[in-house]
């Protein structure tokens, strides 16, 4: 049986939180922690070691892709994935240079997510 | 795919373009070099860029003629030998025939007959990729090591990978795709190109097809298979190079000039190659769009200089000038940076003359090494524009009259090759351009006894002439020291429609030469052309400008008491000399609006004769957006050009050497002796 896969869910917005968390639960992921912002994003990182992060990019006090530089810094095998809104496609560039492994982007629907994970986490 | 395609279709084109004028002059240039070396990389990158390019438009007449070239370039490359004149022959038509099948995707002229490409030309390629292949080939497979290594040079014998990847229709941000795709092809191998780069897919929604060469010593299938993380990509391809040859060094750095590259701080620890010094991003601009910017920051520099007048009248002016001072000092810069952007490079007039020069030389059986200096020494887009023909014109005069056969060099004591050499260098404000050959020179002798015979010199003058003075004979209409004229260069334009060219440019075209040693020509041209300094006078209740660069100074003269106003040419004396002066009236046949008594002349020079124009009144200084006439009033002589002054008033720039032939040609010929 394959392990269940945790993840770290980073976005200043609840809804969004509360969006992705419902869309990884009812994938049978578990979710690991929530942050709402960038420092938080990596100290809870460092403490959780989850299997994947998705990260907002516009966040208070750090942002979403200096956040992934210093994840990816942490762990270069992180799996983070961005999650932008349209665009914001130069900042999705800016963090795939930072180190992010791929991206989503707003508004999107569960399955459109999950297929981005599902094929990064090559399952 | 089609509809993506389509949206880069002018951008392709313009890249083919610059790309196939480049190869043209590579290829002449390459069967000078020793085999193997640099610029066979180049060679062959250009090529497979426009396959790229044109495979993915979807133009495969393109793709296939590309492709075979390459083929046979990848041989020529690989085996390191000297390619035959059949084979460069080959290359160079092939250059030609994708150029026709650009021009043919720019315009969709399927049936236009010139545009005809030879149908068998792909098999020809093929046959001569044939012959070059039963050579023995290169030897494949060395030890891996480069990838991932700090100095991302591909070894030449590293196998070579066509990789192609469509990215899905539903992609939202191809851009962001195209660059995970980027990274995945720098893990894979050594990335010698991607085409379209993440930055050109930036915002442009739905399918798109990368095209990329890799480096890779990796089987195919695990290529393939890395792809398979990476959501949104439809389908890849991979397979190997048409050769195992050698392409450029560096990675993906070298950037198509259309790419507006974001900061790529991967790129740090792969310095890009030497050579390529000037790899500042780079955005491609409609050349009109700098135009319109040009003439509009020419027209709020127009707007200050009217503020700046009304400020005099102010009570409080004094304060308010300054501010419009400082302002216009502002809107200076900003001119001058609109037309830095505007300048070209000279390379832009000289890519395709290796080509034309090697043509020619075979032809008249001459053997000319052509060496250009100062390529990227830039020019206002105006003066390369004019300079095409001129250039040309000058380079083919020296090949057909200037350097000898090799029996003739031989029997000379010369190197059999002749040299022709095109520089140019930037003095200031000015740009020299020289064509230099070290053929036979001219040959005053012969200049003066062609003059004597035209009557444009008596046989008297033509024997004190000095050689310096005979050499700017060949500058007359019509002049010719040939008995008869070559289909080369000896008809239609001469070195007086060079001459003029360059005139009416604000330059000057010089001549040197010595008998038997050589000759060259020296043009003298203006960084910018489209501002000039302008001296606003009235004649006849008009306005007219004259260029301030040709006005050595104003006076006044009082003539009421010499016989008054009705003067057709008179002197003067002006700074201790006698000048001749011109009514301006006169000359145009307008009334002179003057009242008796004092009137101002403008003094000017033109070829080292100073003569002068009586106007009616002086009203200032203006510098002005120059602009070409148009027919039919480009006839008319005396005439530069127009402009619009700050008001929104149209304004005739007169053009001081027609108006000196104008007043000396009424005045009859005693015209030299005033000077």
């Amino acid at each position: 049986m394959v392990p269940q896969r945790r993840v770290l869910i980073v976005d200043d917005a609840l809804f969004m939180r509360n969006t992705l968390r419902d869309i990884f639960a009812t994938a049978g992921f578990a979710v690991a922690g929530e942050a709402d912002d960038g420092v938080q994003a990596v100290n809870l990182f460092r403490e959780l070691k989850p299997d994947l992060v998705t990260m907002d990019i516009v966040m208070p006090y750090k942002s979403g892709i200096d956040a992934t530089r210093e994840i990816v810094q942490l762990d270069p095998g992180a799996v983070v994935i961005m999650c932008s809104a349209l665009g914001q496609e130069s900042l999705v560039m800016e963090a795939i240079e930072a180190g992010a492994t791929d991206f989503i982007v707003k508004p999107f629907r569960g399955e459109d997510v999950l297929a981005v994970v599902k094929k990064v986490l090559g399952e | 795919m089609a509809t993506a395609a389509h949206k880069y279709l002018p951008l392709f084109i313009a890249e083919s373009r610059e790309s196939l004028a480049a190869l043209a002059s590579e290829l002449v240039r390459i069967e000078q070099e020793p085999p193997g070396g640099p610029l066979w990389d180049s060679i062959f990158r250009r090529v497979h860029s426009v396959k790229g390019s044109a495979a993915t438009i979807g133009l495969p007449e393109i793709v296939d003629i590309a492709h075979e070239a390459e083929a046979l370039i990848g041989k020529l490359q690989a085996q390191k030998q000297k390619p035959e004149r059949r084979e460069i022959d080959l290359l160079l038509e092939s250059t030609d025939a994708l150029g026709k099948l650009v021009q043919r995707a720019e315009a969709d002229l399927e049936k236009q007959k010139s545009l005809e490409v030879s149908p068998e030309l792909v098999v020809r390629l093929k046959a001569a990729v044939k012959i070059r292949t039963s050579e023995p080939p290169p030897p494949a497979q060395p030890p891996k090591g480069s990838v991932g290594s700090a100095r991302p040079v591909a070894d030449p014998k590293i196998p070579r990978v066509d990789v192609s990847v469509v990215l899905s229709r539903a992609c939202q941000a191809p851009g962001a795709r195209a660059l995970i795709v980027q990274r995945k092809l720098k893990a894979l191998g050594v990335l010698l190109e991607m085409e379209p780069l993440p930055a050109q897919l930036m915002q442009k929604k739905g399918a798109a097809r990368i095209v990329a060469l890799l480096a890779s010593d990796r089987p195919l299938d695990q290529i393939k298979d890395a792809f398979a993380g990476i959501p949104e990509v439809e389908s890849v391809e991979v397979r190997l190079a048409p050769l195992s040859a050698a392409p450029p060094s560096g990675p993906v750095a070298g950037q198509p000039p259309g790419g507006h590259l974001p900061p790529q701080p991967m790129r740090a620890e792969a310095p890009p190659p030497a050579e390529d010094k000037r790899s500042e991003p780079t955005v491609r601009v409609r050349a009109q769009a700098l135009d319109e910017l040009l003439d509009q920051a020419a027209e709020v520099l127009h707007g200050i200089a009217r503020l700046r007048d009304a400020a005099r009248k102010l009570p409080e002016g004094a304060v308010f000038e300054a501010e419009v001072d400082r302002l216009r000092r502002t809107v200076r810069e900003l001119h001058g940076h609109v037309m830095n952007a505007r300048l070209t490079p000279f390379s832009a007039l000289t890519e395709r003359l290796p080509r034309a020069v090697r043509d020619l030389a075979h032809k008249l059986g001459k053997e000319v090494d052509l060496e250009v200096s100062g390529a990227d020494v830039e020019l206002d887009r105006t003066v390369i524009e004019v300079l095409g023909d001129p250039l040309t014109h000058l380079v083919r005069n020296a090949v057909d009259h200037g350097l000898e056969t090799p029996a003739v060099r031989l029997a000379a004591a010369k190197p059999a090759r002749g040299k022709l050499l095109l520089s140019a260098r930037r003095e200031r404000d000015k740009v020299y351009v020289d064509v230099a050959d070290d053929g036979r020179g001219l040959d005053a002798g012969r200049l003066r006894t062609s003059a004597v015979a035209r009557g444009d010199l008596s046989a008297d003058q033509a024997a004190t002439l000095p050689d310096q003075a005979a050499y700017e004979l060949a500058f007359l209409p019509g002049l010719s020291t040939r008995d008869e004229a070559t289909d080369v260069s000896g008809r239609g334009v001469g070195l007086d429609a060079v001459k003029g060219a360059v005139e009416a440019l604000g330059g000057k075209l010089g001549i040197r030469s010595t008998f038997g040693k050589g000759a060259c020509f020296t043009l003298e041209l203006p960084l910018s052309v489209s501002m000039a300094n302008l001296l606003l006078v009235q004649v006849g209740g008009e306005l007219y400008g004259l260029p301030l660069h040709r006005v050595l100074s104003t006076i006044e003269y009082d003539l009421s008491a010499r016989g008054g106003e009705g003067f057709e040419a008179r002197s003067l004396v002006v700074m201790g000399q006698l000048v001749r002066a011109f009514s301006l009236a006169k000359l145009f046949g307008l009334p002179s609006l003057a009242p008796p008594g004092p009137r101002p002349f403008a003094v000017m020079e033109v070829d080292g004769v100073t003569f002068a124009v009586a106007v009616d009144r002086l009203i200032g200084q203006e510098e002005a957006a120059l602009r070409p006439l148009y027919p039919p009033l480009d006839r008319i002589k005396g005439l530069a050009g127009t402009t619009v002054l700050g008001n929104g008033r149209p304004l005739l720039v007169l053009d001081p050497r027609g108006l000196a032939e104008l007043a000396f040609a009424k005045a009859g010929p005693a015209l030299k002796g005033a000077a």
